[in-house]
């Protein structure tokens, strides 16, 4: 069986054992380490997200075929940096606003975001817009993911967007918002440059957002 | 009000909340899924897409042990400390044999007792109207809860919510959000008093307000809250809690207020697919009544993706742990109906009607309606309570079976379901009432009387 196939086979099984050695087969034969984790173990995840999206399977499925991807990742990176090489990553700082403790919405981006090759820096949740925008400053991300599940914490959405601006870095990040009571509308209207209806939608706009494959509703 | 030692010691669980066992939330989340998994096996549930409301005691009895199983051994999650707050067989069982079997809410004339009920129960569940918290303007707040408070089945009410208070958005930890909760509970008294009610309960009479220092702050008679008036607690989902909720436990256990606890696991998530989330779910009662103290529960399980409890696994969930706690327990236990589509629509009464009987012949009490996925602001009316409580009296007053249940729930479901991804959201409340009455409008009537009709030729006839 190609190899390619039997990592997504791996990733879909949930079977960290086998993705790990895997990887290392990869890399015994020469495979880049890029091109095997896209064509690899990213297709095993994006069969998950497919999976997951019509449930199909549940979020324990997910969690554990996420754990075996990451667990293969690893062994790449590991060589990656034997080599003072590094994988190509774009950076999302994620986290659910300020008042907020309600966060399997973000939990589960967070998981499919990581799946895709993203790299994920997790705030938590109940993050204040200052730690978001300290955070903005000392890692540059490319786009910034807020969750909110209250209409009393939604409103702080806002309230980042225009703090980015008077610290003059909105020029310089994506802002994507998501969680039930955000609606695509209000999402505009604050200014955000995407919206997440579902985790999988999320991966979509954060693609599109910075040129990668993918669409959604980015602006 | 309430017998402080019908319930375990809350200092207890505070002790317990930082001497527990200290692990990793994610780990917990996974311990979860697990657990759950492997109970399902090992009890042998199957969810059964045809078979919406189970008439297999067997079953819904190993769902109820199943749930002790788990509460035991997983215990509750304080995000605060990072710990589990484990308890005893003994102490659960303790908790179970001493629970209140009765909760009263109102005053005087409105003064309403709540017992527990039992499967196919042929006494009338009792009604909680409420808005579910759906954000609507401050011009409409009031009408909107009159909508509901004026309704002749509403045992108690509560009410919508409003995002912006005298023109400043209502902002969680500021002091607007304190301002906006007094407001709220003031409101919600008037809204009883202009529908002619003016002691009816309140189950929760704070919607706007989320932390506790807002919702202490409207806890007062001249604000309107009075004694037979209650709030609800709810746990993070799925097993958790923290000290902002515990917060509100230690204030209400003193109170003179009705302490409910709300529940709403995700079907999908970290407890797994119907049958997982159904076993979490009954534990989540028992978080409820052992570290809230709670006297009564309230449920809105919901689809991950769809965020409604319509959907067949829904309702099939809704319908077992409602049997499995009804048979096993004297909980007294509110089914929150959440629906996909909206106000005014023929979905949405399809869907309150099939949620309101798998609730009632399940041993449920009632607290509809969330509506258009509980996310459209003003979305929302009295009229939706008004159709799930017609519909629930009259399932007990015919003495419905699980079997014909059953039969008339699949008839609805297959009627609506392919809609649900993309449920029609519907009117808002000034398109589908009419404000001076504050009445629905005749096309909403018209469209329920139809409804009654289409109901009657699957035999199940509401006056």
């Amino acid at each position: 069986m190609d190899l390619f196939k039997k990592m997504a086979e791996a990733v879909i099984e949930g079977d960290e054992e086998r993705t790990v050695s895997l990887a290392k087969e990869a890399l015994s034969k020469g495979v880049n380490p890029t091109e095997a984790i896209e064509k690899g173990f990213a297709e095993g995840m994006k069969e998950i997200g497919r999976l997951f999206e019509t449930l199909e399977i549940y979020l324990p499925q997910v969690i554990v075929s996420a754990d075996a991807m990451t667990a293969g990742v690893e062994v790449f990176r590991q060589y990656l940096l034997g080599q003072e090489g590094e994988l190509p990553k774009t950076t999302v700082l994620l986290g659910t606003i300020e008042g907020d403790v309600h966060d399997i919405g973000k939990n589960i981006v967070k998981i499919m975001l990581e799946s895709n090759g993203f790299k994920v820096y997790d705030l938590g949740r109940d993050v204040p817009v200052f730690n978001f925008i300290e955070k903005v400053k000392e890692l540059s991300p490319d786009i910034v993911g807020v969750s909110a599940l209250m209409t009393t914490t939604m409103v702080y959405m806002p309230k980042l967007i225009e703090a980015l601006k008077e610290e003059g870095l909105r020029g310089k990040v994506k802002v994507m918002v998501g969680g039930a009571p955000v609606l695509p509308k209000w999402a505009k209207e604050i200014g955000a440059d995407g919206y997440g209806e579902s985790a999988m939608e999320a991966v979509r706009v954060a693609k599109s957002l910075v040129g990668l494959q993918g669409e959604g509703k980015g602006d | 009000m309430r017998d402080q030692g019908k319930f375990f010691n809350f200092l207890e669980v505070i002790k317990r909340t930082e001497s527990g066992e200290r692990i990793k939330e994610t780990d917990y989340d996974k311990e979860l899924g697990k657990k759950t998994l492997a109970l399902t096996k090992q009890y042998e549930i199957r969810y059964d897409p045809n078979l919406l409301i189970p008439t297999n005691d067997g079953m819904v009895d190993r769902i109820f042990q199943a749930a002790v199983d788990l509460f035991l051994d997983l215990g509750v999650y304080c995000t605060d400390t990072q710990r589990v707050i484990r308890f005893t067989q003994e102490e659960l069982q303790w908790a179970l044999e001493n629970v209140p079997q009765e909760v009263q809410y109102g005053r005087e004339k409105e003064t309403v007792s709540v017992y527990p009920r039992k499967v196919e129960d042929r006494r009338d569940p009792a009604c909680f109207f409420s808005a579910v918290g759906t954000p609507v303007t401050e011009e409409m707040f009031l009408s909107v809860a009159q909508s509901y408070a004026q309704e002749p089945l509403a045992d108690t009410f509560s009410g919508p919510l409003i995002i912006s208070y005298k023109g400043m958005p209502v902002t969680s930890g500021s002091p607007i959000e304190v301002e906006a909760a007094i407001w709220n509970t003031q409101m919600l008294r008037e809204a009883a008093k202009q529908a002619g009610r003016p002691h009816i309960g309140i189950h929760n009479f704070q919607s706007t307000g989320e932390k506790t220092d807002a919702t202490i702050a409207s806890a007062q008679e001249k604000f309107g809250a009075f004694p037979g008036d209650g709030l609800l607690v709810a746990a993070i989902a799925e097993m958790k809690v923290d000290f902002e909720r515990l917060k509100k436990v230690a204030f209400l256990r003193q109170s003179p207020y009705v302490l409910g606890a709300l529940y709403g696991p995700l079907m999908g998530g970290y407890a797994g697919g119907p049958e997982g989330t159904a076993i979490a779910l009954v534990a989540h009662h028992f978080l409820g009544l052992l570290v809230f103290s709670a006297e009564r529960h309230n449920s809105f399980p919901i689809h991950i993706h769809h965020v409604c409890n319509t959907s067949r696994d829904m309702l099939w969930l809704i319908s077992v742990v409602g049997q499995a706690l009804a048979r096993n327990s004297h909980l007294i236990f509110a089914s929150n109906a959440f629906m996909a589509s909206g106000p005014c629509t023929d979905m949405v009464i399809d869907e309150l009607c099939a949620q309101s009987i798998a609730s009632t012949v399940s041993g449920w009490h009632l607290n509809p309606a969330a509506v258009a996925k509980n996310r459209h602001p003003m979305r929302c009316s009295g009229m939706e309570p008004r159709i799930h409580a017609e519909v629930g009296h009259q399932v007990a007053k015919v003495g419905l079976t699980r079997k014909e249940a059953n039969r008339i729930v699949l008839r609805l479901v297959e009627g609506y379901e392919k809609r649900i991804p993309e449920a029609p959201i519907g009117k808002m409340f000034d398109e589908c009432y009419q404000l001076d009455k504050i009445r629905p409008t005749d096309e909403y009537e018209s469209l329920l009387a139809m409804k009654k009709k289409e109901w009657k030729s699957l035999g199940f006839e509401v006056i």
